[in-house]
């Protein structure tokens, strides 16, 4: 979605420090020179495919469908690229624009781990230095991530201001880039931040709705009716909801982390309900979960890649223009999405990716058998395993923790055996 | 001549250098922000900026951050805020003080109202470092009908026809941002590549009529003796905290005194 001059209705814009600012412009033109380069975008096809696996299949849920006896339920797999998630289509996208504009390192925020992974994953391909920056808070419930950030060759530096989750994480990314912005790449995860970020990330993560397209056509005949997404920071929605924004009669719904409750700091909700406010901060004008005065609050959701405070100021225009219908799941009624994903079609759904399940299965049983729902899985579940065998209280897997613990090698037994 | 700009004029007539001494609003507490900026009023320091926490502060180091994180686990409201610094003010008639905060807060109480109460406070300057000034027409024309002056900042990668442009729209003072970065000491220090400081003022007074105000990495009266000339104003912020929270209120004055 082209913006005007950054803005997107009142969002968007660029609200960053003077000493960024010949950095901004520099990516700004950079992108849009690449994208009216062909050279550019065949490199850019064969790294989506020959990295990533590009293109993701449009699955027919066929069990889904006869169980909710409504609406023709098909997945968006973006859980098969590369890394699990649509994560991917960005990072390669920008990880090329990177080498265009001849700089050598990349600094990323991360708050689950997936985008710090996939910018390490990218990285290490092209031969760029890599810092990610992760709040401590997250570093402590996502270690796996944190782990294969490191041995992928990336520095991953805790960040112990603020409540030390994504968005300390956003903050002290943006310090590094002021300091270092000469010879370093801003890398965001996600269609947020200032001018051009929200636009270049939902142009690389459209590759989604384009392919939806095509597919939807070969496999059914027609678009879509409806499409679904989650919506965090909002680059997923951006990528399957944006290629079909002219098509007036394909209806998008978005969904975001409803939490434990409606209560300031228990969700995410930043587009319905009045729960948002409009604010300008970390680089851009949107919707942000914000106290009266303005200083930015906390959040929560059972899915990390959701809690961001602010939204892509796409998002945020299009859900208050009505194009975008915005809802939201519950922590409670994402297990259960998962759940049911599981155990009816075979498929492992990251809890991001859940909550869109959870909103459009609510949905799917009141809408006509003939109608053609598509939902974004946006990634894979493996990396929520300890997250969801607590929910669904797995009575094996604490066991399972502690023989592994008291079977791993430690520095400290080694220390000993050597001293013995 | 704005009113702030005069007043560092008619400063400038008996120093070489003013000082400008920034603390936080709130931390540790209200009242103790408040006994410090009257501490330093007393110590003769020409100006004080005040900065208005916000949760998101992104062109600040790690001193303020954490100052600012501490400030707000207090509720803290614009509104008091300004009525308290215009109170103090008044008493000290040789001084002022200018606010700085990030957008969000003041873009929530409202630019236009902001501009207006900051004026009847003799609050004469606004430093809003996430506000470019592309985005600023309506809090520009809001400072000038209250007879205030917004300050814009400038770096040593503005572009020439940037540094141009801002310079010659600064009217109070221009804010020249000594190095890359963000406030104070931090991890993220020395990446980029050093300018000349001297050039770099140079290359600013050529376009600029507005007085000159230096901050960014200020810690030794080496670095203030070498402003003289080149500049109007020091600007001391991180290292100045770093010397209240190691030693209260008089290792700050101390650390005042041997600056300048």
């Amino acid at each position: 979605m082209q913006s005007e001059n950054g803005f997107y209705g009142q969002y968007g814009g660029s609200y960053i420090p003077e000493i960024l600012y010949s950095s901004q412009q520099q990516i700004l033109h950079a992108f849009e020179e690449a994208k009216n380069d062909p050279e550019f975008l065949a490199e850019l096809n064969q790294q989506w495919q020959q990295f990533s696996g590009r293109p993701t299949p449009l699955t027919f849920c066929a069990n889904l469908t006869e169980h909710f006896g409504g609406a023709q339920i098909y997945l968006k797999r973006e859980d098969l690229n590369h890394s699990g998630a649509h994560k991917m289509n960005n990072v390669i996208g920008q990880g090329l624009l990177v080498k265009r504009m001849g700089k050598k390192r990349v600094i990323a925020e991360t708050g689950a781990g997936q985008h710090g992974i996939a910018t390490a994953l990218v990285a290490a391909r092209l031969g760029l230095e890599c810092t990610i920056y992760m709040g401590a808070k997250d570093i402590e419930r996502q270690y796996p991530n944190v782990f294969w950030m490191k041995q992928l060759g990336a520095t991953v530096v805790p960040v112990t201001t603020g409540a030390q989750t994504l968005r300390d994480a956003l903050d002290e990314a943006l310090r590094d880039w002021s300091s270092s912005h000469e010879e370093s790449h801003y890398l965001i995860g996600t269609s947020c931040g200032c001018a051009p970020f929200p636009e270049m990330v939902a142009y690389f993560q459209s590759v989604i709705g384009n392919e939806v397209r095509e597919q939807s056509v070969a496999q059914f005949g027609q678009f879509p009716d409806r499409l679904y997404a989650c919506v965090g920071g909002g680059s997923n929605a951006c990528g399957l909801f944006l290629p079909f924004l002219d098509d007036k009669e394909v209806e998008m719904v978005g969904v975001e982390a409803g939490g434990k409750g409606l209560e300031l700091g228990e969700h995410s909700i930043r587009l319905s309900h009045n729960l948002g406010q409009p604010g300008i901060a970390q680089g851009f004008a949107t919707m942000f979960l914000q106290d009266d005065a303005g200083q930015l609050q906390e959040t929560h959701s059972i899915a990390a890649g959701l809690d961001y405070v602010g939204v892509s100021p796409i998002i945020a225009h299009l859900a208050e223009t009505g194009r975008i219908n915005m809802t939201y799941a519950m922590d409670d009624d994402v297990i259960a999405a998962c759940t049911l994903l599981l155990k009816k079609e075979g498929i492992i759904p990251a809890l991001e990716s859940s909550h869109a399940l959870a909103g459009a299965f609510k949905d799917a049983p009141n809408l006509p058998k003939d109608s053609k729902i598509v939902i974004n899985l946006s990634g894979r579940g493996d990396k929520d395993i300890f997250n969801v065998a607590k929910a669904v209280q797995d009575e094996t897997f604490p066991q399972f923790l502690t023989d592994y613990l008291a079977a791993y090698p430690t520095n400290h037994a080694d220390n000993e055996e050597q001293n013995a | 001549m704005s009113q702030l700009a005069t007043f560092i004029a008619e400063k400038r007539q008996q120093k070489p250098i003013l000082s400008m001494t920034h603390v936080v609003y709130g931390y540790p507490s209200v009242e103790e922000s408040l006994s410090w900026m009257e501490r330093l009023m007393q110590e003769g320091v020409d100006f004080i900026e005040v900065q208005f926490p916000f949760s998101d502060p992104v062109a600040d180091g790690p001193s303020i951050v954490a100052a600012c994180h501490k400030a707000l686990e207090q509720d803290l409201n614009v509104e008091t805020c300004l009525s308290q610094l215009g109170k103090l003010a008044k008493n000290f008639p040789d001084s002022r003080i200018v606010l700085m905060s990030y957008l969000n807060p003041m873009y929530r109480f409202g630019l236009d109202k902001l501009a207006k109460r900051a004026a009847e406070e003799n609050i004469l300057g606004l430093i809003l470092p996430d506000l470019p000034i592309e985005q600023a027409a309506t809090y520009q024309a809001a400072c000038k009908t209250s007879g205030i002056d917004p300050v814009w900042l400038v770096t040593p990668v503005t572009p020439p026809d940037r540094l141009a442009m801002l310079a010659s729209q600064a009217s109070g003072f221009l804010y020249c941002v000594a190095r890359s970065g963000v406030t104070g000491h931090s991890v993220h220090e020395g990446k980029a590549k050093q300018t000349s400081l001297d050039e770099y003022l140079a290359q600013i007074k050529q376009h600029a009529s507005a007085p000159m105000g230096v901050g960014f990495g200020l810690r030794e009266r080496a670095q203030i003796e070498q402003l003289i000339g080149k500049a109007d104003i020091a600007i001391l912020g991180s290292a100045l905290l770093d010397a209240y929270n190691k030693g209260g209120q008089e290792a700050g004055i101390k650390l005042i005194r041997d600056l300048f």
